[in-house]
């Protein structure tokens, strides 16, 4: 048989492979996708006759060029990036070369890979969208490439092998989703090293006011929360991310030393472990579930103090909640928060330390106006922090995403009074600054505010410009308090949410997207359904773990027992075998056409009177000899062969009439007794053996 | 088949029992067998590479894209069936060849109305295959040609159809035993020295009859006679329509005789044999065979020559 493949094969390949390596280029070096697309038009050109197949010299230069671009390129070895950089360029160098219907599948099984690959480093809605539309193209050319008789034109085939590509995947989902739920899920075999892409998204560890941000525009999803209770109000809504302690001048981070997340864990222990005692419980629980988005970090956004948290977590001692592992796919927690809650009456003598650190001789001015401050509310707290937010209210103070730089050193003195200008990281960076300056333990907060409450879903979306900043104050006798110095400068921010804010405050965004849904309220309502999609998205498709699965099952089956699980199972798999028959047409016999069956039933009745027709014999040639035979039979069969010719052959001929007369002509063949002398004698034939 | 002698055979048994030989059959449950083509075990090993991907990294998309491709490749096991399941194959002839020729069997493969299929191939394996469809028309016939060694009958051995549509993953195939056999007469093999004899010198040179080999003579036209016949040069000059006639001569009834050849071997007599008759028939010279079991009076014609042939190539065999 011809092992090569056909041209429309070919095209099919190519059209396969542009596909899967698209999504590519946003993740891995950019020039991987020039020298694909080369080598998609070399093959092109190879087929088309213009270009000669390349010599083993040309492809061994491209692969040295290539594998050498890869070591430049700097990604870190050993680490999926590069393999999968590799696996890229053989995807694209094979097309170079493939001939074989062989190599094609090759080609189309890595294919596949890489499809299943590419979630490693997105599994958004969309992202699986364009993998169903990759995997729709892979199976239309696994049937393009077989060896085949061409009958149509090449545009015919190709349209017809991409609808039978997608018949069959959505005839096969059903079966994908019986076994998606319901396959036990098993923790990882062993651990991996780096992600590839493990770009972290969201609230940083570290916060440097003088810096401009961009984290607040950024329209990126953090997590969706479902509340159990009822839903407390907008301006009660401050999500605890982690708390930055220690300040140099310029940044506030978590602690003196810059740990990064795998020793931080190590650290969440003793005095810096969440201890249950410190809390003294007031008021009425909120309950909540949430789901957060991957982020490549683990902090996960809490209301304070949240207690009885179900989940892979852990809890730290500044009553933040952070997930056990680096987050990369959604997570799932549930949660009580009691935010009457008193905390921490006793502070440890580490906390305090921590929370009162200043740096050494910066920000002279600041130093000044806070004693000055102190003495006019005579040492009291709740007086001192009316004067700052006094301050902040009346004096010319802006809120504003871009606010000028802040240089090196002594930032809280050019912020407090030179620039007056920034946003929730100035006010609560100076507000802690002001409040360690007279003695008052304090620190910073980050996290998000507020989020978006989409009604069709009954959820709360809170998304990355929802990131914010603010404060909390230790009083001995009353513990933790958290304030938002933000508010006094605007207010809206926290009460209507950041994006009416910025409408208001500067126009920012009226040509962006956000500002057009909002004043379009059908553009709002699609916005919303979108994410109501996206939100089942995460929850039932890429959120789907152990745990959701186990709810699903007991949801459904009630409790596991033997006969519960027996029929669930037969049900699924005896409903899906129906549907397929159906749908495939394999539950009907195959039918014969009528003039089939007529020729067999005549065959089946003249066999019994003892002919047996040669199958290449025509009707006329075999009654004739029957005929001379068995004279008896002669006049019927005539009659026989003139109805069957007139049925099958005559176009004014009445169908029913003349398939009731053949059936009468059949009845009285039937009934002519067959005589011996009639019988046919068979012929002498030699046994058969199994060598011809 | 790469099982062991015992086996095979077992199977060859089995095979006879579930399928016996028949001139129509039409493929169904019972005679289709399917498994996993090496692509498709390929795909099984790639689906276990995705699951060891998906549980490393926790990932659900991936889990949905191994469980598709498992789902797509259970699926396609329904598809391959199918294509083959409801197809009717019906031997027509087998064309009577030479020894260490080909024998050509001609088939029909049809379909029910409500079907179509794609890609079934037919073969005798290591012999002949070809590759067909049937959606484009009802019903088509094809040719295979299996090499016939030895003369006699030819029993055509078990037609293996087969096929891998649509992916490819699965193999669905089936045996076809037909129930007919082909005449296969002896190789001929021309020999130097004449093998004829005269019998007897009288009949030499007796008219047989309107011939069509020599020209005999010029004569009147009559109605009826064969256009191509006429003399057109004559009628030219003439002005008259003119015939031309031929004979055949019965050169002396030539005798093909079993017992006067002087070759040792029965196979290489026939062989010489079957030569000589070809070559009689070509030049319609009239000639007669005597085979110790059977005598066949000269005649010509091509009735008389496959009358000659069959009677070579069954000579000594049990069927006669």
């Amino acid at each position: 048989m011809n092992k090569t493949i056909s041209y429309s094969g070919m095209l099919w390949l190519l059209a396969a492979q542009f596909i899967v390596m698209l999504p590519f280029i946003m993740y891995l070096p950019w020039w991987l996708m020039p020298i694909m697309v080369a080598a998609v038009i070399w093959r092109l050109r190879v087929l088309k006759g213009y270009s000669a197949q390349p010599s083993s010299l040309v492809k061994t230069l491209l692969v040295t060029i290539g594998v050498g671009g890869l070591v430049m390129s700097g990604l870190p070895f050993p680490s999926l990036d590069i393999m999968l950089s590799v696996l890229l360029l053989g995807f694209a160098f094979k097309s170079l070369e493939v001939l074989t219907i062989r190599d094609a599948i090759i080609v189309i099984f890595l294919g596949y890979l890489l499809v299943a690959l590419h979630f490693l480093y997105t599994q958004e809605m969309l992202a699986g969208l364009y993998g169903i539309l990759g995997m729709t193209i892979l199976t239309g050319a696994l049937i393009g490439v077989q060896p085949s008789v061409t009958v149509l034109n090449p545009l015919q085939t190709v349209r017809s092998h991409l609808k039978l590509a997608a018949l069959m995947l959505l005839q096969a989902a059903p079966l994908m989703l019986i076994v998606f739920f319901l396959a036990p899920r098993l923790p990882p075999l062993w651990s991996l090293p780096m992600m590839p892409g493990q770009t972290k998204t969201g609230i940083s560890e570290r916060m440097t006011p003088g810096d401009i941000a961009d984290l607040t525009r950024s329209t990126e999803l953090a997590f969706r929360v479902n509340f159990k209770s009822t839903r407390p109000k907008q301006s009660q809504l401050y999500w605890r991310g982690l708390t930055l302690n220690y300040f140099d001048g310029k940044t506030w981070q978590q602690l003196p030393e810059d740990y990064d997340f795998i020793n931080f864990k190590n650290q969440v222990k003793g005095e810096y472990a969440l201890n249950s005692r410190s809390v003294e419980l007031r008021g009425d629980p909120i309950e909540y579930e949430a789901l957060y988005a991957p982020s490549g970090q683990p902090w996960l956004f809490t209301l304070t103090p949240a207690l009885n948290v179900e989940g892979e977590v852990s809890r730290v001692a500044d009553y933040r909640v952070m997930a056990n592992s680096i987050n990369q796919a959604p997570i799932l927690i549930k949660a009580s928060s009691y935010p009457q809650s008193v905390r921490d009456l006793k502070l440890s003598h580490t906390l305090r330390r921590l929370a009162s650190q200043l740096p050494l001789g910066s920000d002279p001015r600041t130093h000044e106006l806070a004693q000055k401050w102190w003495r006019e509310s005579g040492e009291n707290v709740d007086q001192y922090i009316q004067l700052i937010l006094g301050h902040f209210k009346r004096e010319e103070f802006y809120y504003t995403l871009s606010p000028p730089l802040l240089g090196d050193q002594n930032t809280i003195d050019a912020f407090l009074f030179d620039s007056r200008k920034g946003f929730c990281s100035h006010y609560a960076g100076s507000f802690v600054f002001l409040m360690r300056a007279v003695g008052i333990p304090a620190r910073v907060v980050v996290g998000y505010q507020g989020g978006k409450w989409n009604e069709q879903g009954k959820y709360l979306a809170v998304h990355q410009y929802d990131a914010h900043a603010w404060v909390e104050i230790w009083q001995p006798e009353i513990g933790w308090t958290e304030y938002d110095p933000t508010t006094a400068v605007a207010p809206s921010r926290i009460t209507e949410g950041l994006d009416s804010f910025l409408e208001q405050q500067e126009g920012l965004l009226h040509q962006s997207f956000r500002a057009m849904q909002n004043n379009l309220p059908w553009l709002s309502s699609l916005t919303q359904q979108l994410d109501y999609l996206q939100y089942q998205w995460q929850r039932w498709i890429v959120g789907y773990d152990q745990d959701t699965q186990g709810n699903l099952l007991r949801e459904w089956l009630g409790d596991f027992s033997v006969k519960n699980v027996i029929f669930a199972l037969l049900g699924l798999f005896g409903g899906l075998a129906l549907i397929w028959t159906v749908w495939l047409g394999l539950w009907k016999k195959p039918k014969l056409t009528v003039e089939q069956a007529l020729v067999s039933q005549f065959d089946k009745v003249l066999a019994k009177q003892g002919f047996q027709r040669n199958p290449a014999q025509t009707m006329r040639d075999f009654i004739k000899q029957v005929s001379a035979k068995r004279p008896d039979l002669s006049q019927p069969l005539q009659q026989f062969a003139e109805y069957f010719e007139h049925y099958c052959y005559d176009p004014e001929a009445n169908k029913t009439q003349t398939l009731k007369q053949l059936q009468q002509v059949l009845k009285i063949l039937k009934r002519i007794k067959s005589t011996q002398l009639g019988r046919n004698i068979a012929p002498l034939r030699p046994s058969r053996i199994s060598e011809g | 088949m790469l099982l062991p002698n015992a086996w095979e055979q077992r199977w060859q048994i089995w095979l006879d029992e579930r399928l016996p030989a028949k001139n129509q059959h039409t493929f169904a449950q019972r005679s289709i067998f399917i498994i996993p083509s090496l692509s498709g075990l390929a795909l099984l090993v790639l689906l276990s590479l995705l699951m060891i991907l998906g549980i490393n990294f926790q990932n659900s998309l991936i889990y949905v894209v191994c469980f598709w491709l498992l789902a797509l490749f259970v699926l396609n096991v329904l598809y391959t069936y199918r294509n083959m399941a409801g197809v009717t194959i019906k031997a027509l002839r087998i064309q009577p060849c030479f020894a260490n020729s080909k024998a050509v069997i001609e088939l029909e493969i049809s379909r029910m109305p409500s079907r179509t299929h794609w890609n079934l191939v037919l073969e005798w394996p290591e012999q002949d295959q070809i590759l067909i469809e049937l959606a484009s028309c009802q019903s088509t016939r094809i040719t295979l040609s299996h090499l016939a060694s030895k003369r006699g009958y030819f029993v055509p051995p078990r037609i293996k159809i087969s096929t891998t549509y649509p992916t490819g993953l699965a193999r669905a195939w089936s045996y076809f035993a037909p129930d007919l056999t082909g005449l296969v007469y002896p190789e001929p093999i021309k020999q130097d020295t004449p093998l004829a004899s005269d019998g007897s010198a009288e009949i030499e040179g007796k008219v047989l009859a309107e011939g069509g080999s020599d020209f005999n003579e010029m004569r009147r036209y009559r109605a009826g006679d064969p256009i191509q016949r006429i003399h057109w040069a004559k009628y030219a000059q003439t002005g008259e329509l003119y015939t031309k006639s031929f004979v055949d001569y019965a050169s002396a009834a030539i005798w093909l005789d079993w017992n006067q050849l002087n070759i040792v071997g029965t196979e290489r007599r026939l062989s010489a044999l079957c030569a000589q008759v070809l070559e009689f028939s070509a030049n319609q010279i009239p000639f007669g065979l005597k085979l110790p079991s059977k005598t066949i009076e000269p005649a010509t014609g091509d009735s008389h020559r496959d009358q000659c042939l069959k009677a070579l190539a069954l000579h000594g065999l049990p069927y006669e």
